[in-house]
Protein backbone atom coordinates (compact mmCIF):
# COMPACT_ATOMS: atom_id res chain seq x y z
CA UNK A 1 0.00 0.00 0.00
CA UNK A 2 3.24 2.00 0.44
CA UNK A 3 3.40 4.91 -2.14
CA UNK A 4 5.95 5.65 -4.52
CA UNK A 5 6.62 9.08 -2.71
CA UNK A 6 6.93 7.79 0.78
CA UNK A 7 9.06 4.91 -0.30
CA UNK A 8 11.55 6.59 -1.67
CA UNK A 9 12.09 8.81 1.66
CA UNK A 10 15.13 7.97 3.85
CA UNK A 11 14.21 6.39 7.16
CA UNK A 12 13.39 9.25 9.14
CA UNK A 13 16.46 9.79 11.83
CA UNK A 14 14.83 9.20 15.73
CA UNK A 15 14.70 12.49 17.71
CA UNK A 16 16.44 12.53 20.17
CA UNK A 17 16.10 15.11 22.79
CA UNK A 18 18.39 15.90 25.80
CA UNK A 19 18.44 16.09 29.62
CA UNK A 20 20.43 17.33 32.74
CA UNK A 21 20.50 16.24 35.94
CA UNK A 22 20.80 18.49 39.19
CA UNK A 23 24.51 17.50 39.24
CA UNK A 24 25.40 18.51 35.61
CA UNK A 25 25.44 15.03 33.85
CA UNK A 26 23.59 14.77 30.57
CA UNK A 27 21.12 12.35 29.17
CA UNK A 28 20.15 11.45 25.83
CA UNK A 29 16.76 10.29 25.36
CA UNK A 30 14.50 9.40 21.96
CA UNK A 31 11.20 11.70 22.04
CA UNK A 32 8.89 8.71 22.20
CA UNK A 33 10.99 7.26 25.17
CA UNK A 34 10.41 10.69 26.62
CA UNK A 35 6.79 10.92 25.62
CA UNK A 36 5.99 8.74 28.78
CA UNK A 37 6.10 11.88 30.77
CA UNK A 38 3.74 14.31 30.60
CA UNK A 39 5.99 17.13 31.53
CA UNK A 40 8.34 16.79 28.62
CA UNK A 41 5.50 15.96 26.78
CA UNK A 42 4.31 19.73 27.22
CA UNK A 43 7.94 20.87 26.38
CA UNK A 44 8.20 18.74 23.59
CA UNK A 45 5.19 20.42 22.13
CA UNK A 46 6.05 23.97 23.65
CA UNK A 47 9.07 23.28 21.22
CA UNK A 48 11.30 23.99 24.66
CA UNK A 49 13.24 20.27 23.93
CA UNK A 50 15.65 21.69 21.30
CA UNK A 51 18.21 22.62 24.00
CA UNK A 52 19.17 20.54 26.73
CA UNK A 53 16.32 20.59 29.59
CA UNK A 54 17.35 21.19 32.87
CA UNK A 55 15.74 18.76 36.32
CA UNK A 56 16.99 20.24 38.95
CA UNK A 57 15.16 18.15 41.41
CA UNK A 58 16.42 14.60 40.34
CA UNK A 59 20.55 13.49 40.39
CA UNK A 60 22.63 11.78 37.85
CA UNK A 61 21.75 8.79 39.47
CA UNK A 62 18.26 8.58 39.70
CA UNK A 63 17.90 10.55 36.20
CA UNK A 64 19.64 7.58 34.40
CA UNK A 65 17.17 4.86 36.07
CA UNK A 66 14.53 6.82 34.73
CA UNK A 67 16.00 6.84 31.42
CA UNK A 68 16.46 3.40 31.73
CA UNK A 69 12.87 2.35 32.69
CA UNK A 70 11.36 4.78 29.86
CA UNK A 71 13.70 3.29 27.23
CA UNK A 72 12.26 -0.62 28.61
CA UNK A 73 8.62 0.85 28.23
CA UNK A 74 8.84 2.24 24.94
CA UNK A 75 10.38 -0.61 23.64
CA UNK A 76 8.06 -2.64 21.08
CA UNK A 77 7.41 -6.34 21.08
CA UNK A 78 7.93 -6.72 25.02
CA UNK A 79 5.46 -9.32 26.33
CA UNK A 80 3.59 -8.24 28.90
CA UNK A 81 4.90 -10.97 31.29
CA UNK A 82 8.90 -10.30 30.77
CA UNK A 83 7.88 -6.62 31.31
CA UNK A 84 6.00 -7.45 34.65
CA UNK A 85 9.31 -9.45 35.76
CA UNK A 86 11.62 -6.56 34.58
CA UNK A 87 9.43 -4.00 36.32
CA UNK A 88 9.79 -6.19 39.64
CA UNK A 89 13.47 -6.37 39.51
CA UNK A 90 13.56 -2.37 38.95
CA UNK A 91 11.90 -1.98 42.00
CA UNK A 92 13.67 -4.09 43.73
CA UNK A 93 15.87 -1.42 45.64
CA UNK A 94 16.46 0.28 49.09
CA UNK A 95 13.39 2.12 50.14
CA UNK A 96 15.16 5.39 49.68
CA UNK A 97 15.59 5.21 46.06
CA UNK A 98 12.24 4.13 46.07
CA UNK A 99 10.93 7.32 46.95
CA UNK A 100 13.74 9.42 44.56
CA UNK A 101 11.82 7.32 41.89
CA UNK A 102 8.29 8.82 43.54
CA UNK A 103 9.84 12.27 43.45
CA UNK A 104 11.06 12.06 40.24
CA UNK A 105 7.92 10.48 38.60
CA UNK A 106 5.73 12.96 40.53
CA UNK A 107 7.90 15.80 39.10
CA UNK A 108 7.80 14.02 35.39
CA UNK A 109 4.71 13.35 35.67
CA UNK A 110 5.23 9.00 34.53
CA UNK A 111 2.39 7.71 35.42
CA UNK A 112 3.19 3.85 35.01
CA UNK A 113 6.62 4.28 37.33
CA UNK A 114 4.03 5.94 39.74
CA UNK A 115 2.18 3.45 40.05
CA UNK A 116 4.83 0.90 39.93
CA UNK A 117 6.67 2.51 42.75
CA UNK A 118 3.59 3.19 45.08
CA UNK A 119 2.69 -0.15 44.56
CA UNK A 120 5.34 -1.31 46.17
CA UNK A 121 5.44 1.10 48.80
CA UNK A 122 1.97 0.11 49.92
CA UNK A 123 3.21 -3.43 49.54
CA UNK A 124 5.62 -2.62 52.14
CA UNK A 125 3.02 -1.03 54.70
CA UNK A 126 0.19 -3.75 54.06
CA UNK A 127 -0.28 -6.00 57.42
CA UNK A 128 1.97 -4.37 59.38
CA UNK A 129 1.41 -3.39 63.13
CA UNK A 130 1.84 1.18 63.86
CA UNK A 131 5.16 0.06 65.20
CA UNK A 132 6.67 -1.97 62.45
CA UNK A 133 5.94 0.99 60.03
CA UNK A 134 6.82 3.46 62.39
CA UNK A 135 9.98 1.83 61.99
CA UNK A 136 10.52 1.01 58.74
CA UNK A 137 9.94 5.04 57.52
CA UNK A 138 11.59 6.31 60.63
CA UNK A 139 8.31 8.02 61.76
CA UNK A 140 9.14 10.35 64.57
CA UNK A 141 6.06 12.62 65.77
CA UNK A 142 4.02 9.99 66.91
CA UNK A 143 1.02 10.55 69.21
CA UNK A 144 1.00 10.96 73.33
CA UNK A 145 -0.40 7.60 74.63
CA UNK A 146 -3.15 9.62 75.86
CA UNK A 147 -3.73 10.85 71.67
CA UNK A 148 -3.34 7.69 70.54
CA UNK A 149 -5.88 6.27 73.29
CA UNK A 150 -7.89 9.03 71.54
CA UNK A 151 -7.71 8.46 67.47
CA UNK A 152 -8.16 4.92 68.14
CA UNK A 153 -11.35 5.51 69.87
CA UNK A 154 -12.20 7.67 66.92
CA UNK A 155 -11.44 4.98 63.88
CA UNK A 156 -12.08 1.81 66.41
CA UNK A 157 -14.50 0.42 63.56
CA UNK A 158 -11.09 -0.23 61.78
CA UNK A 159 -8.97 -1.52 64.19
CA UNK A 160 -12.19 -4.33 65.43
CA UNK B 1 17.57 8.82 58.86
CA UNK B 2 15.43 11.01 58.31
CA UNK B 3 11.44 10.37 57.62
CA UNK B 4 11.07 10.62 53.78
CA UNK B 5 7.35 9.27 53.82
CA UNK B 6 5.64 11.77 55.92
CA UNK B 7 6.07 14.86 54.09
CA UNK B 8 5.70 13.55 50.58
CA UNK B 9 3.24 15.42 48.58
CA UNK B 10 -0.77 14.82 49.29
CA UNK B 11 -1.02 13.72 45.73
CA UNK B 12 1.92 10.94 46.30
CA UNK B 13 0.32 9.46 49.53
CA UNK B 14 -3.08 9.48 47.94
CA UNK B 15 -1.68 7.31 45.34
CA UNK B 16 0.45 5.12 48.02
CA UNK B 17 -2.95 4.32 50.12
CA UNK B 18 -5.16 3.66 47.39
CA UNK B 19 -2.99 1.01 46.68
CA UNK B 20 -4.00 -0.26 50.03
CA UNK B 21 -6.49 -2.77 51.21
CA UNK B 22 -8.87 0.65 52.83
CA UNK B 23 -8.09 -0.97 56.02
CA UNK B 24 -4.72 -0.75 56.52
CA UNK B 25 -5.05 3.11 55.02
CA UNK B 26 -7.50 3.59 57.86
CA UNK B 27 -5.24 2.36 60.22
CA UNK B 28 -2.29 4.56 59.18
CA UNK B 29 -4.15 7.39 61.27
CA UNK B 30 -2.77 6.21 64.35
CA UNK B 31 1.09 6.47 62.85
CA UNK B 32 1.41 10.42 63.52
CA UNK B 33 -0.28 13.72 63.69
CA UNK B 34 0.65 13.83 60.37
CA UNK B 35 -0.86 10.67 59.38
CA UNK B 36 -4.00 11.31 61.04
CA UNK B 37 -6.48 12.79 58.42
CA UNK B 38 -3.99 11.13 55.19
CA UNK B 39 -6.12 8.69 54.68
CA UNK B 40 -9.65 10.25 54.69
CA UNK B 41 -8.71 12.27 51.34
CA UNK B 42 -7.87 9.18 49.10
CA UNK B 43 -10.52 9.51 45.96
CA UNK B 44 -10.70 5.80 45.40
CA UNK B 45 -12.89 4.02 48.17
CA UNK B 46 -12.96 0.43 47.77
CA UNK B 47 -14.55 -2.14 49.90
CA UNK B 48 -14.71 -5.63 50.64
CA UNK B 49 -15.06 -8.65 52.78
CA UNK B 50 -11.25 -7.90 54.08
CA UNK B 51 -12.66 -4.86 55.77
CA UNK B 52 -14.00 -6.63 58.82
CA UNK B 53 -12.39 -9.67 61.16
CA UNK B 54 -14.27 -12.78 59.07
CA UNK B 55 -16.48 -14.72 61.24
CA UNK B 56 -18.74 -17.59 60.75
CA UNK B 57 -21.94 -15.39 61.56
CA UNK B 58 -22.95 -13.94 58.57
CA UNK B 59 -25.12 -11.15 60.60
CA UNK B 60 -22.14 -10.24 62.27
CA UNK B 61 -19.95 -9.61 59.27
CA UNK B 62 -22.67 -7.65 57.87
CA UNK B 63 -23.22 -5.18 60.51
CA UNK B 64 -19.62 -4.40 60.95
CA UNK B 65 -19.31 -3.68 57.39
CA UNK B 66 -21.99 -1.52 56.93
CA UNK B 67 -20.56 0.48 60.46
CA UNK B 68 -17.22 1.05 58.37
CA UNK B 69 -18.44 1.73 55.43
CA UNK B 70 -20.69 4.37 56.77
CA UNK B 71 -18.04 5.52 59.58
CA UNK B 72 -15.31 6.14 56.00
CA UNK B 73 -18.02 7.74 54.29
CA UNK B 74 -18.33 10.14 57.05
CA UNK B 75 -14.70 10.76 57.79
CA UNK B 76 -14.20 11.23 54.36
CA UNK B 77 -12.93 14.37 52.93
CA UNK B 78 -13.52 16.00 49.51
CA UNK B 79 -14.36 14.06 46.14
CA UNK B 80 -14.80 10.92 45.78
CA UNK B 81 -14.16 9.14 42.14
CA UNK B 82 -14.44 5.29 42.81
CA UNK B 83 -16.79 3.54 45.08
CA UNK B 84 -16.81 0.22 45.18
CA UNK B 85 -18.55 -2.72 47.65
CA UNK B 86 -17.63 -6.49 46.63
CA UNK B 87 -19.27 -8.46 49.48
CA UNK B 88 -21.52 -11.72 49.47
CA UNK B 89 -22.72 -10.30 53.24
CA UNK B 90 -24.78 -7.22 52.18
CA UNK B 91 -28.48 -7.47 51.75
CA UNK B 92 -31.11 -4.88 51.21
CA UNK B 93 -30.97 -2.03 53.70
CA UNK B 94 -30.79 1.44 53.96
CA UNK B 95 -27.48 2.07 54.66
CA UNK B 96 -26.95 1.32 50.97
CA UNK B 97 -29.44 3.91 49.66
CA UNK B 98 -27.95 6.04 51.55
CA UNK B 99 -24.49 5.87 50.44
CA UNK B 100 -25.88 6.36 46.98
CA UNK B 101 -27.26 9.22 47.82
CA UNK B 102 -24.22 10.78 49.28
CA UNK B 103 -22.27 9.79 46.09
CA UNK B 104 -24.79 11.26 43.84
CA UNK B 105 -24.64 14.77 46.19
CA UNK B 106 -20.94 13.79 46.07
CA UNK B 107 -21.19 15.24 42.52
CA UNK B 108 -17.80 13.51 41.11
CA UNK B 109 -18.48 10.02 41.68
CA UNK B 110 -16.78 8.76 38.17
CA UNK B 111 -16.55 4.71 39.17
CA UNK B 112 -19.37 3.16 41.22
CA UNK B 113 -19.03 -1.18 41.64
CA UNK B 114 -21.50 -2.84 43.68
CA UNK B 115 -21.23 -6.31 43.62
CA UNK B 116 -23.52 -7.94 46.15
CA UNK B 117 -24.46 -11.02 47.94
CA UNK B 118 -26.39 -13.89 45.03
CA UNK B 119 -29.52 -14.26 47.80
CA UNK B 120 -31.16 -11.52 46.76
CA UNK B 121 -31.68 -8.78 44.81
CA UNK B 122 -30.62 -5.34 46.35
CA UNK B 123 -32.92 -2.23 44.73
CA UNK B 124 -31.08 0.70 44.00
CA UNK B 125 -32.41 3.91 44.83
CA UNK B 126 -33.29 6.03 41.82
CA UNK B 127 -30.96 8.85 43.07
CA UNK B 128 -28.16 6.37 41.34
CA UNK B 129 -29.14 7.65 37.99
CA UNK B 130 -28.47 11.40 39.04
CA UNK B 131 -24.33 10.25 39.28
CA UNK B 132 -24.15 12.37 35.68
CA UNK B 133 -20.56 12.02 35.66
CA UNK B 134 -20.17 8.09 36.13
CA UNK B 135 -17.89 6.74 33.42
CA UNK B 136 -18.04 3.27 34.72
CA UNK B 137 -20.84 1.32 36.40
CA UNK B 138 -20.47 -2.32 37.19
CA UNK B 139 -23.69 -3.74 38.68
CA UNK B 140 -24.30 -7.50 40.06
CA UNK B 141 -27.21 -8.71 41.99
CA UNK B 142 -29.29 -5.71 42.17
CA UNK B 143 -32.39 -4.33 40.45
CA UNK B 144 -33.30 -1.04 38.45
CA UNK B 145 -35.45 0.84 37.77
CA UNK B 146 -34.44 4.08 36.13
CA UNK B 147 -37.01 6.79 36.72
CA UNK B 148 -38.74 8.32 33.80
CA UNK B 149 -37.13 11.69 33.60
CA UNK B 150 -33.81 9.69 33.48
CA UNK B 151 -31.87 11.32 30.19
CA UNK B 152 -28.60 8.79 30.71
CA UNK B 153 -25.38 8.64 31.93
CA UNK B 154 -23.70 11.32 29.00
CA UNK B 155 -20.38 10.13 30.14
CA UNK B 156 -20.32 6.58 30.57
CA UNK B 157 -17.97 4.71 28.45
CA UNK B 158 -18.22 0.94 30.70
CA UNK B 159 -21.58 -0.45 31.77
CA UNK B 160 -21.49 -4.27 33.28
CA UNK B 161 -24.67 -5.75 34.92
CA UNK B 162 -24.59 -9.40 35.93
CA UNK B 163 -28.04 -10.88 37.65
CA UNK B 164 -29.47 -7.45 37.72
CA UNK B 165 -33.35 -7.51 37.31
CA UNK B 166 -34.53 -4.22 35.13
CA UNK B 167 -37.30 -4.14 32.29
CA UNK B 168 -35.79 -5.27 28.61
CA UNK B 169 -36.93 -1.98 27.58
CA UNK B 170 -35.29 -0.35 30.29
CA UNK B 171 -31.76 -2.19 29.92
CA UNK B 172 -32.02 -1.06 26.00
CA UNK B 173 -33.05 2.48 26.90
CA UNK B 174 -30.17 2.32 28.91
CA UNK B 175 -27.66 1.68 26.29
CA UNK B 176 -29.21 3.93 23.86
CA UNK B 177 -28.55 7.10 26.49
CA UNK B 178 -25.23 6.26 27.20
CA UNK B 179 -23.87 7.93 24.03
CA UNK B 180 -20.02 7.43 24.85
CA UNK B 181 -20.60 3.40 25.79
CA UNK B 182 -17.39 1.38 24.42
CA UNK B 183 -17.46 -1.42 26.95
CA UNK B 184 -20.93 -3.64 27.66
CA UNK B 185 -20.82 -6.62 29.54
CA UNK B 186 -24.18 -8.44 30.32
CA UNK B 187 -24.85 -11.27 32.02
CA UNK B 188 -27.60 -13.65 33.21
CA UNK B 189 -30.06 -10.82 33.32
CA UNK B 190 -32.92 -12.45 33.64
CA UNK B 191 -35.37 -14.95 31.67
CA UNK B 192 -34.70 -15.71 28.28
CA UNK B 193 -34.11 -12.24 26.71
CA UNK B 194 -34.19 -11.07 23.58
CA UNK B 195 -31.87 -8.05 23.10
CA UNK B 196 -31.06 -5.18 20.84
CA UNK B 197 -28.22 -3.32 21.19
CA UNK B 198 -27.59 0.27 19.78
CA UNK B 199 -24.60 1.54 20.55
CA UNK B 200 -22.84 3.45 17.93
CA UNK B 201 -19.54 4.26 20.38
CA UNK B 202 -19.75 0.25 21.53
CA UNK B 203 -16.07 -1.73 21.40
CA UNK B 204 -16.25 -4.32 23.54
CA UNK B 205 -19.33 -6.60 24.03
CA UNK B 206 -19.63 -9.31 26.16
CA UNK B 207 -22.87 -11.15 26.66
CA UNK B 208 -23.83 -14.72 28.45
CA UNK B 209 -26.84 -15.61 29.28
CA UNK B 210 -30.33 -17.07 27.82
CA UNK B 211 -30.70 -14.84 25.31
CA UNK B 212 -33.10 -15.47 22.72
CA UNK B 213 -32.15 -13.51 19.96
CA UNK B 214 -29.26 -10.27 19.64
CA UNK B 215 -29.72 -7.68 17.39
CA UNK B 216 -26.86 -4.90 17.01
CA UNK B 217 -28.72 -2.46 15.20
CA UNK B 218 -26.36 0.14 15.44
CA UNK B 219 -22.48 -1.22 16.22
CA UNK B 220 -20.66 -0.19 13.71
CA UNK B 221 -17.20 0.14 15.46
CA UNK B 222 -17.46 -2.98 17.61
CA UNK B 223 -14.11 -4.77 17.85
CA UNK B 224 -14.78 -7.39 20.27
CA UNK B 225 -18.25 -9.79 20.21
CA UNK B 226 -18.21 -12.60 22.93
CA UNK B 227 -20.86 -14.66 23.62
CA UNK B 228 -21.97 -17.53 25.93
CA UNK B 229 -25.56 -18.36 25.23
CA UNK B 230 -28.02 -20.81 26.42
CA UNK B 231 -31.03 -22.15 25.48
CA UNK B 232 -33.04 -25.36 26.38
CA UNK B 233 -33.19 -27.66 23.92
CA UNK B 234 -36.93 -27.52 22.90
CA UNK B 235 -36.50 -23.40 23.00
CA UNK B 236 -33.58 -23.84 20.23
CA UNK B 237 -36.25 -26.20 18.05
CA UNK B 238 -38.83 -23.89 18.26
CA UNK B 239 -36.45 -21.20 17.25
CA UNK B 240 -35.37 -22.99 14.07
CA UNK B 241 -39.36 -23.07 13.25
CA UNK B 242 -39.91 -19.83 13.90
CA UNK B 243 -37.42 -18.07 11.70
CA UNK B 244 -36.91 -20.18 8.78
CA UNK B 245 -35.74 -17.35 6.33
CA UNK B 246 -33.59 -15.05 8.15
CA UNK B 247 -30.21 -16.15 9.04
CA UNK B 248 -28.85 -15.34 12.22
CA UNK B 249 -25.55 -15.49 11.04
CA UNK B 250 -26.11 -12.81 8.23
CA UNK B 251 -28.38 -10.50 11.11
CA UNK B 252 -26.14 -10.75 13.61
CA UNK B 253 -22.65 -10.56 12.51
CA UNK B 254 -22.84 -8.55 8.83
CA UNK B 255 -23.66 -5.44 11.23
CA UNK B 256 -20.07 -5.66 13.03
CA UNK B 257 -17.55 -4.94 9.87
CA UNK B 258 -14.72 -3.79 11.82
CA UNK B 259 -14.60 -6.69 14.12
CA UNK B 260 -11.41 -8.24 15.75
CA UNK B 261 -12.22 -10.87 17.72
CA UNK B 262 -14.90 -13.32 18.17
CA UNK B 263 -15.53 -15.75 20.37
CA UNK B 264 -18.95 -18.06 21.14
CA UNK B 265 -19.66 -20.50 23.57
CA UNK B 266 -22.42 -22.97 24.18
CA UNK B 267 -25.33 -22.53 21.77
CA UNK B 268 -23.76 -19.69 20.40
CA UNK B 269 -22.98 -21.82 17.22
CA UNK B 270 -26.36 -23.23 16.83
CA UNK B 271 -28.00 -19.46 16.92
CA UNK B 272 -25.88 -18.64 14.29
CA UNK B 273 -26.79 -21.44 11.82
CA UNK B 274 -30.74 -20.84 12.35
CA UNK B 275 -32.11 -19.78 9.05
CA UNK B 276 -31.35 -20.45 5.65
CA UNK B 277 -27.87 -20.55 4.38
CA UNK B 278 -26.80 -17.02 3.31
CA UNK B 279 -24.90 -18.48 0.85
CA UNK B 280 -20.92 -16.94 0.36
CA UNK B 281 -21.60 -13.66 2.20
CA UNK B 282 -21.08 -10.36 0.44
CA UNK B 283 -18.50 -8.68 3.35
CA UNK B 284 -15.48 -9.88 4.26
CA UNK B 285 -14.45 -9.44 7.83
CA UNK B 286 -10.90 -7.45 6.93
CA UNK B 287 -10.28 -7.14 10.75
CA UNK B 288 -11.19 -10.04 11.95
CA UNK B 289 -7.96 -11.67 13.89
CA UNK B 290 -9.15 -14.40 16.09
CA UNK B 291 -12.07 -16.61 15.98
CA UNK B 292 -13.32 -19.08 19.15
CA UNK B 293 -15.81 -21.02 18.63
CA UNK B 294 -16.80 -23.88 21.12
CA UNK B 295 -19.18 -26.53 21.01
CA UNK B 296 -19.67 -26.76 17.38
CA UNK B 297 -21.55 -29.08 16.34
CA UNK B 298 -19.97 -31.06 13.19
CA UNK B 299 -22.61 -33.85 12.52
CA UNK B 300 -24.81 -30.65 11.70
CA UNK B 301 -24.73 -29.76 8.51
CA UNK B 302 -25.99 -25.76 9.16
CA UNK B 303 -23.61 -25.18 11.63
CA UNK B 304 -21.08 -26.09 9.81
CA UNK B 305 -21.61 -24.38 6.80
CA UNK B 306 -21.81 -21.36 9.38
CA UNK B 307 -18.50 -21.98 10.27
CA UNK B 308 -17.64 -22.52 6.37
CA UNK B 309 -18.66 -19.07 5.80
CA UNK B 310 -17.28 -17.77 8.58
CA UNK B 311 -13.92 -18.17 8.08
CA UNK B 312 -13.94 -17.79 4.16
CA UNK B 313 -14.97 -14.38 4.67
CA UNK B 314 -12.13 -13.59 7.30
CA UNK B 315 -9.09 -13.34 4.69
CA UNK B 316 -6.64 -12.27 7.87
CA UNK B 317 -7.21 -14.37 10.35
CA UNK B 318 -4.46 -14.96 12.94
CA UNK B 319 -5.77 -17.67 15.27
CA UNK B 320 -8.38 -19.79 15.01
CA UNK B 321 -10.01 -22.11 17.90
CA UNK B 322 -12.59 -24.20 17.81
CA UNK B 323 -13.86 -27.18 19.69
CA UNK B 324 -16.22 -29.70 18.57
CA UNK B 325 -19.95 -30.70 20.61
CA UNK B 326 -21.59 -33.64 21.36
CA UNK B 327 -24.56 -33.73 18.71
CA UNK B 328 -27.95 -35.40 19.19
CA UNK B 329 -28.77 -35.57 15.14
CA UNK B 330 -27.18 -38.49 13.08
CA UNK B 331 -24.82 -38.34 10.29
CA UNK B 332 -25.38 -36.17 7.59
CA UNK B 333 -26.23 -38.31 4.49
CA UNK B 334 -23.35 -38.38 2.19
CA UNK B 335 -23.71 -36.01 -0.52
CA UNK B 336 -23.52 -32.89 1.95
CA UNK B 337 -19.87 -34.48 2.55
CA UNK B 338 -18.22 -32.42 -0.42
CA UNK B 339 -19.15 -28.92 0.77
CA UNK B 340 -15.86 -28.30 2.01
CA UNK B 341 -14.77 -28.43 -1.89
CA UNK B 342 -17.87 -27.29 -3.49
CA UNK B 343 -18.34 -24.38 -1.02
CA UNK B 344 -15.10 -23.02 -0.33
CA UNK B 345 -13.70 -20.18 -3.23
CA UNK B 346 -11.00 -21.35 -4.89
CA UNK B 347 -7.13 -20.42 -4.65
CA UNK B 348 -8.31 -19.32 -0.98
CA UNK B 349 -5.45 -19.02 1.42
CA UNK B 350 -5.48 -17.49 4.93
CA UNK B 351 -2.35 -15.19 4.70
CA UNK B 352 -2.17 -14.64 8.20
CA UNK B 353 -3.14 -17.86 10.40
CA UNK B 354 -0.69 -19.17 12.54
CA UNK B 355 -1.89 -20.78 15.05
CA UNK B 356 -4.99 -23.65 15.22
CA UNK B 357 -6.04 -25.39 17.64
CA UNK B 358 -8.89 -27.84 18.10
CA UNK B 359 -10.34 -29.58 20.70
CA UNK B 360 -12.91 -32.40 21.35
CA UNK B 361 -12.30 -33.67 17.69
CA UNK B 362 -14.13 -36.51 17.37
CA UNK B 363 -12.61 -37.31 14.13
CA UNK B 364 -15.73 -37.54 11.63
CA UNK B 365 -15.73 -36.32 8.29
CA UNK B 366 -16.59 -32.80 8.63
CA UNK B 367 -13.97 -32.27 11.33
CA UNK B 368 -11.19 -34.15 8.81
CA UNK B 369 -12.66 -31.88 6.22
CA UNK B 370 -11.87 -28.57 8.21
CA UNK B 371 -8.44 -29.66 8.99
CA UNK B 372 -7.26 -30.19 5.18
CA UNK B 373 -8.85 -27.33 4.47
CA UNK B 374 -7.11 -25.54 6.52
CA UNK B 375 -3.94 -27.20 6.26
CA UNK B 376 -4.23 -26.58 2.68
CA UNK B 377 -4.56 -22.78 2.68
CA UNK B 378 -2.84 -21.37 5.38
CA UNK B 379 0.69 -20.85 3.93
CA UNK B 380 1.95 -19.15 7.21
CA UNK B 381 0.98 -21.68 9.60
CA UNK B 382 3.18 -22.40 12.37
CA UNK B 383 0.80 -24.64 14.94
CA UNK B 384 -1.76 -26.90 14.52
CA UNK B 385 -3.04 -28.19 18.03
CA UNK B 386 -5.41 -31.21 18.17
CA UNK B 387 -6.92 -32.86 20.69
CA UNK B 388 -9.76 -35.42 20.81
CA UNK B 389 -12.80 -35.83 22.85
CA UNK B 390 -13.65 -38.59 25.66
CA UNK B 391 -16.14 -39.87 23.15
CA UNK B 392 -13.26 -40.69 20.47
CA UNK B 393 -15.11 -42.89 18.39
CA UNK B 394 -12.53 -43.87 15.97
CA UNK B 395 -9.81 -45.53 15.63
CA UNK B 396 -7.08 -43.06 16.60
CA UNK B 397 -4.23 -44.57 14.19
CA UNK B 398 -6.83 -43.98 11.53
CA UNK B 399 -7.19 -40.28 12.06
CA UNK B 400 -3.44 -39.78 12.04
CA UNK B 401 -3.09 -41.58 9.04
CA UNK B 402 -5.64 -39.51 7.32
CA UNK B 403 -3.93 -36.02 8.96
CA UNK B 404 -0.34 -37.29 7.37
CA UNK B 405 -1.80 -37.16 3.63
CA UNK B 406 -2.87 -34.17 4.48
CA UNK B 407 -1.25 -31.45 2.21
CA UNK B 408 0.41 -28.51 3.84
CA UNK B 409 0.70 -25.34 2.67
CA UNK B 410 3.12 -24.16 5.24
CA UNK B 411 6.08 -25.67 5.52
CA UNK B 412 7.14 -24.83 9.06
CA UNK B 413 3.58 -26.14 10.08
CA UNK B 414 3.71 -28.03 13.16
CA UNK B 415 1.07 -30.40 13.90
CA UNK B 416 0.72 -31.73 17.75
CA UNK B 417 -1.75 -34.10 18.71
CA UNK B 418 -2.40 -34.13 22.75
CA UNK B 419 -3.08 -37.40 23.90
CA UNK B 420 -5.11 -36.07 26.65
Amino acid sequence: MSSSSSSSLPPCPKKMITLKSSDGETFQIEETAALQSKTLENMIDENCASTPIPLRSINGKILAKVVEFCNKHAEVGVDAESLHAWDAEFVNVEYTTLFDYILAANFLEIPTLLDLASGVVGDMIKGKTPDEIRKMFNINDAFSPEEEEEVRRANQWAFE
Amino acid sequence: MDDLISDLPQSILESILTRLPIRDAVKTSILSRKWRYKWASITELVFDDECVSSSHDGNAVEQSLVKFITRSLFLHLGPIHKFQVSTCYLQSCPDIDQWILFLSRNSDVRELILKLGEDEWVRLPSCLFSCKKLTHLELSCCELDPPPQFKGFSCLRSLSLHRVLVAANEIENLIWNCPLLENLALSYLDDSLAITIRAPNLKYLYLEGDFTDIFLENTPLLLTLSVVMYMADDAAEHLELEQSSNCNFVKVLTRVPRLVSLAGRAYFAKYLSIGDDPGPLLITFDHLKIIELFEVSFEDIKEVLVLLRLITSSPNLEEFWISAGASTLPAEAPDCLDIWERECPVDWTFKQLKVVKMTDVNGIPHEMDLIKFLLGSSPVLKTMTISHSTYFKHDRMDMLIELLRFRRASSEAEIIFLQE
